[in-house]
């Protein structure tokens, strides 16, 4: 067939594609850049007045819940993104041997990433109740604690308990991608090195560690750039709250744009969290080039 | 998928082979394992225990591990007492539709993308990157004003017009690469035979590309099936809500009530589990392709 005329064919195949990213994904973004500049807000009247830069300078300059909510949301990024790392490394060299049942034992482990946000953060309220919950009951029931400890309505424990369960959902896949860079480590290093006396951590830190560092790298990236923008679990666990103790950007976002209707505002928070991710992005796009030239060199 | 076969002999290769000359260490090893996955996976057990309690025992001052007495009354209770039956079948007829309209328009596109040289091809693979990485909740907002335009809130139109373009650069991504890997000589011998362009791809890639499309529309439908935030803001009427929002809604209706929040919980729970189970393999990969090649 003529190359012309399949390269015709080609603007016809990608045509609703096209069409549908067009109005629901670049159209939306063009909007949300003038939308953040424009007045937008149902306490004052005329929306689209121009308000140029002032969203931005009230989120930066004026109000401190942008800065506060930006710190919580790195403590959360971290917090889940070190959690699951170290988790998932532990669990993927724990699984790293030639057993009987290792596939099993590998989808047994990836489920919590696959139940549904809304199933996971009901069912770890459930666990976290003060009267009724079980980690509650099993605390007092085993003297470790007197009075139920309230994992959600604590200010103080707020962000570790909503961690916790980003830690177990986030886990999985840290584990899995983890588990396949193990693989690249060559036994006869192990031997060797066990040879010359190294101990078992010696033996992590300068055999297993360098090979699986690349890897290490763009899974954590792309975990914190997955946990920076989460909104579904911290929502629905505790809001935000207690007295904005977990107020991360999102649902900073989300209570601006839907609760007070403050339109622009919310949507200008929302652009300077996006230029966080992109710097996050930029940062995984690096090392995931840097990870396959690494791979070439060792190639040839 | 070959790949999958080799991935899983070299897997056999390198692995530290367990000492079964020690039986005691490879017990060790089992032990600790099925420790740690009892333990992590305890939360789910709890949720579908705790959804076949009695009332009475849910609440009880001493909690059992398992029913003492079994029951299906709280399902019960969830599907005759509550609106989750509705908010159940809007689920699975967005997730569905919104499932074939990605498959479809996505498989076009990424056959376009995988065998068809054209000016914009590489800008159009970008665009579909770079959309990807908008966080939705910032997207949510032009998205609200969008479908605010054209008066398209509290309909379920809405939200499969959403969760199509959601998906859409990921399942592009996914199916162009199940099209490169067939081999183009089967194309070249239609072409001579006069076969066009669509037909050679509705006769031959299409049939071919068989579990990669079964893999796009598990991962879409899973998608809008889990769905929070978009629901959350284009939805406002009960009747339209879909089971995330249902269920979390919950949560204000019958406060207390967790033998339903849990019985509920279970149900959306288990297409997804079932999915998975069957796609396990591809999941994995998608995974590793994903995040690190090679």
């Amino acid at each position: 067939m003529l190359s012309k005329q399949r390269a015709r064919y080609a603007y016809f195949l990608i045509l609703p594609a096209l069409a549908l990213i067009t109005l629901l994904k670049l159209v939306p973004t063009v909007e949300a850049v003038l939308v953040s500049m424009q007045q937008q807000s149902m306490m004052r009247p005329n929306p689209e007045a121009f308000v140029g830069f002032a969203h931005y300078a009230r989120a930066l300059f004026e109000e401190e819940i942008f800065w506060g909510s930006l710190r919580r949301s790195a403590v959360w990024t971290l917090g889940s993104v070190a959690g699951s790392y170290i988790v998932g490394l532990s669990l993927a060299l724990l699984l790293d041997r030639e057993i009987r049942g290792r596939t099993a034992f590998r989808a047994l482990l990836l489920v919590p990433w696959v139940i549904p946000d809304v199933a996971t953060a009901l069912l770890w309220k459930w666990l976290y109740g003060d009267q009724v919950g079980i980690i509650n009951f099993l605390l007092v029931k085993f003297g470790l604690v007197t009075k139920p400890i309230l994992f959600l309505a604590d200010p103080a424990l707020a962000m570790a308990s909503v961690i916790l369960v980003q830690v177990w959902k986030l886990y999985p896949v840290m584990f899995v991608v983890l588990l396949a860079a193990l693989q690249n480590v060559p036994r006869e290093l192990h031997e060797a090195a066990e040879i010359d006396g190294a101990g078992a951590w010696q033996r992590f830190r300068f055999v297993t560690f360098p090979f699986i560092r690349p890897t290490s790298v763009i899974i954590t990236l792309l975990g914190a750039i997955w946990t920076f923008q989460n909104f579904d679990l911290v929502y629905l666990l505790t809001g935000g709250g207690p007295a904005d103790a977990t107020e991360v950007l999102p649902t900073l976002v989300f209570k601006k744009g839907f609760w007070a209707l403050e339109i622009g505002y919310a949507t200008a928070i929302g652009m300077l969290m996006l230029l966080c991710l992109v710097a996050l992005s930029v940062a995984y796009l690096y090392a995931y080039r840097v990870a396959g030239q690494d791979k070439e060199g060792a190639a040839r | 998928m070959t790949g999958s076969a080799a991935a899983s002999q070299e897997i056999r290769d390198t692995a530290r082979p367990v000492d079964f000359r020690r039986p005691l260490a490879a017990a060790a090893v089992y032990f600790v394992l099925m420790s740690v996955v009892a333990f992590i996976l305890f939360p789910i057990f709890w949720m579908v225990s705790s959804s076949f309690k009695p009332q009475t025992e849910l609440f009880a001052r001493d909690i059992t591990m398992l029913p003492v007495e079994w029951t299906l009354e709280s399902y019960r209770s969830v599907w005759q007492g509550t609106a989750f039956p509705t908010y159940f079948w809007n689920s699975f007829k967005v997730a569905a539709l919104s499932t074939l309209c990605s498959v479809v328009i996505s498989m076009y596109a990424a056959y376009a993308i995988a065998r068809i040289r054209f000016a914009g091809r590489y800008a159009f693979g970008m665009l579909l990157l770079i959309t990807q990485m908008l966080p939705h909740i910032l997207l949510v907002i032009p998205l609200f004003l969008v479908m605010q335009r054209l008066k398209l809130l509290n309909t379920h139109t809405a939200l499969i017009l959403a969760y199509t373009a959601v998906s859409l650069p990921f399942t592009v991504w996914l199916l162009r690469g199940f099209f490169e890997a067939i081999p183009e000589e089967l194309e070249d011998a239609a072409a001579i035979d006069g076969a066009s362009l669509l037909t050679i791809f509705h006769r031959i890639i299409l049939p071919l590309a068989g579990p990669g499309l079964a893999a796009v529309a598990m991962f879409s439908f899973i998608r809008a099936w889990n769905e929070f935030l978009f629901a959350l803001v284009f939805l406002q009427s009960r009747v339209f809500f879909t089971l995330p929002i249902g269920l979390a809604s919950f949560q204000e209706e019958f406060t207390f009530r967790w033998d339903l929040i849990m019985a509920g919980a279970s149900i959306i729970t288990v297409p997804v589990l079932f999915f998975f189970l069957l796609m396990q393999r591809f999941i994995v990969q998608g995974l590793l392709g994903g995040a690190v090649k090679g």
